[in-house]
């Protein structure tokens, strides 16, 4: 806490900047490229517009009235909650479990397991990704030759509807696992060690201490990695999907997101494109909402 | 006591099967780099085959154009590095150092500037550079990316400065220093670890970005970084299926920022550990 007499009589005798001119840059730039395009957005999401012609018309909110009939629409966001769904399991309970056993490795082998893990999170996601096409490559990719070395069936991965959104997230949380581990580990390791050695000494064993002592005190960091994959999933499947299919086959393995991208980028059609924004904004702020109303009654319960 | 042993193998096979599975792409990746051409589709299944040949990224070299694409990562990476982290010492600075009305205002849009999706903001920014005629430029690739999560540096010099002691900067004040003396000879250097830790976190992530150069330097073979040179490469081969070339351009394309890692593993895991807990 800084005490409010010496505060001033420091910037006293430093007059001659005003603390606008040290936050005229930063929030020079955050107006032009992140506040206006927001504003934009908003703006846009109530035009039909279309970048390759000048003519717009105002449309008010039928861009919004047309998402709740539109059977396209509920299919990204079906197919939006399924990738979120699969992304908590690859980038959240996993890392989770892992790190837990990795509290029973010595200090080396912890290292070895991090360095390893994190290597595809310094990758380019477009480079780490490319590598996979090959592997579900139909003729002659891995998996295939794998599957007819077996004698199995052979899964048509990203070229089939059911299996598309699966194999995509596997890459995805390929990709992302090594990130989120290094969170985990780093909220397990806060736990302090006394706690889990006395509870050893009076003959817990593993599990009981994983799920009456670890768990319990991992409880703030748990919250926190999993709002992080909340927000952050679609954006973790974002390039897998770019790369690998490119929300093919028909739009089966397109997200929100993805969605956003092509309508916006590809079609060039802003004002679908902005609405659809318009209801991702929403989302996210609901879920920082809820956040911040989490974090807010944990705190009245330990008062 | 048995119970102890099970447990330490058990946990010592779940995690050697999960650090094989992350490799084995990484390994057939660099397998397929260093194959005949003819023996990718000839021989899938094993990642080597021997002897190993550096043919495909001779190749790769001898089309030309890499340095270009190395210096355009480089500069891209390095001037949004750079850039943002002046903006967030000035900012951090200011917000630390002064009280004012609508601080919290500032606070939001920082937060902001960190959590609007970036599909949100590529259009608009995208007709912005078109108007000024920025596209195909690194220009243009690095100006909208010195605000898109600014926040992030903000926040972490912010914590950082809000930790220094009132005292050296009185004494600082009472021996004479000027307030730019104060912030690039005093408070700056004496927060160096963490601004490290900001400049790591902020390079990787903007050398591994991938649509938003592809959006804006896509278009002309110039202003091409690593990754936008290997997507293209990625885009013309799919029909011919040229894996060859394709795989020793990815692992040339990854080696700048492996060799960081590894050589500053720790600073690596650090500054990601920081820029996701505190950011």
């Amino acid at each position: 806490m800084r005490v409010t007499s010496v505060y001033g009589t420091t910037m006293m005798s430093w007059k001659r900047f005003k603390p606008a001119m040290y936050l005229m840059p930063a929030l020079l730039f955050i107006g032009i490229f992140i506040v206006y395009p927001v504003g934009r957005t908003l703006f846009d999401s109530l035009w039909n517009g279309n970048l390759l012609n000048p003519h717009r018309e105002f449309v008010l909110a039928a861009h919004f009235s047309h998402f709740i009939q539109d059977p396209g629409f509920h299919r990204i966001l079906v197919q939006s909650c399924i990738y979120l769904c699969l992304m908590v399991v690859g980038v959240f309970l996993v890392p989770v479990v892992l790190g837990l056993f990795t509290l029973e490795l010595s200090k080396q082998e912890t290292g070895v397991c991090q360095t390893v893990l994190f290597v595809p999170t310094v990758i380019a996601a477009n480079v780490a990704v490319t590598i996979w096409i090959w592997f579900f490559n139909p003729t002659g990719g891995l998996f295939n030759e794998l599957q007819e070395l077996a004698g199995l069936e052979s899964l048509r991965f990203l070229k089939d509807g059911a299996t598309v959104i699966p194999s995509v997230s596997l890459v995805a949380a390929w990709k992302q696992l090594g990130f989120h581990y290094l969170i985990v580990l780093a909220g397990l390791k806060s736990i302090p060690v006394e706690l889990v050695d006395a509870a050893k000494v009076d003959g817990a064993g593993f599990w009981s201490t994983v799920f009456r002592i670890r768990l319990p005190l991992f409880g703030p960091t748990a919250l926190f990695l999993f709002i992080v994959t909340l927000i952050q999933g679609m954006d973790y499947t974002f390039v897998p999907i770019d790369i690998l299919t490119a929300g093919g086959p028909a739009g089966a393995s397109s997200n929100l997101m993805y969605s956003i991208y092509q309508e916006g980028l590809k079609s060039f059609r802003v004002g679908v494109a902005s609405a659809q924004s318009v209801v991702l904004i929403f989302l996210f702020g609901g879920i920082i909402f809820l956040q911040y109303r989490m974090l807010d009654r944990r705190v009245k319960y330990e008062r | 006591m048995n119970d102890n042993i099970l447990t330490a193998i058990t946990a010592r096979f779940v995690l050697m099967v999960s650090v094989i599975v992350i490799l084995i792409p990484l390994v057939y990746l660099t397998g397929m780099s260093l194959k005949e051409p003819q023996d990718i589709f000839g021989d899938p299944v094993s990642p080597f085959s021997f002897p190993v040949v550096f043919s495909n990224f001779r190749a790769v070299i001898a089309q030309g154009g890499f340095l270009g694409y190395f210096l355009n990562s480089v500069l891209f990476a390095g001037g949004v590095t750079v850039g943002q982290l002046v903006m967030a010492v000035f900012a951090a600075y200011g917000m630390s150092f002064y009280r004012f009305r609508l601080k919290n205002l500032c606070m939001g849009l920082f937060l902001l500037s960190i959590i609007v999706p970036f599909v949100v903001t590529y259009v608009p920014n995208y007709l912005f550079l078109a108007r000024f005629k920025l596209l195909n430029s690194l220009q243009g690739m690095v100006l909208p990316m010195l605000g898109v999560s600014l926040g992030f540096g903000v926040f972490l010099l912010y914590q950082q400065f809000q930790s220094f002691p009132l005292e050296i900067m009185d004494a600082a004040r009472i021996d004479g220093a000027s307030e730019r003396q104060f912030l690039w000879k005093i408070l700056v250097p004496s927060s160096m670890g963490q601004i490290v830790s900001v400049s790591i976190y902020l390079m990787i992530n903007t050398w591994n970005r991938y649509i938003w150069p592809l959006l804006i330097g896509g278009g002309n073979p110039k202003s091409y970084t690593l990754n936008v040179a290997v997507a293209v490469l990625f885009n013309n081969a799919e029909s011919g299926a040229n894996w060859a070339s394709l795989t020793a351009a990815s692992v040339l394309s990854s080696l700048p920022l492996l060799i960081l890692y590894f050589s500053m593993r720790k600073n690596v895991l650090e500054s990601f550990l920081q820029g996701a807990v505190k950011g």
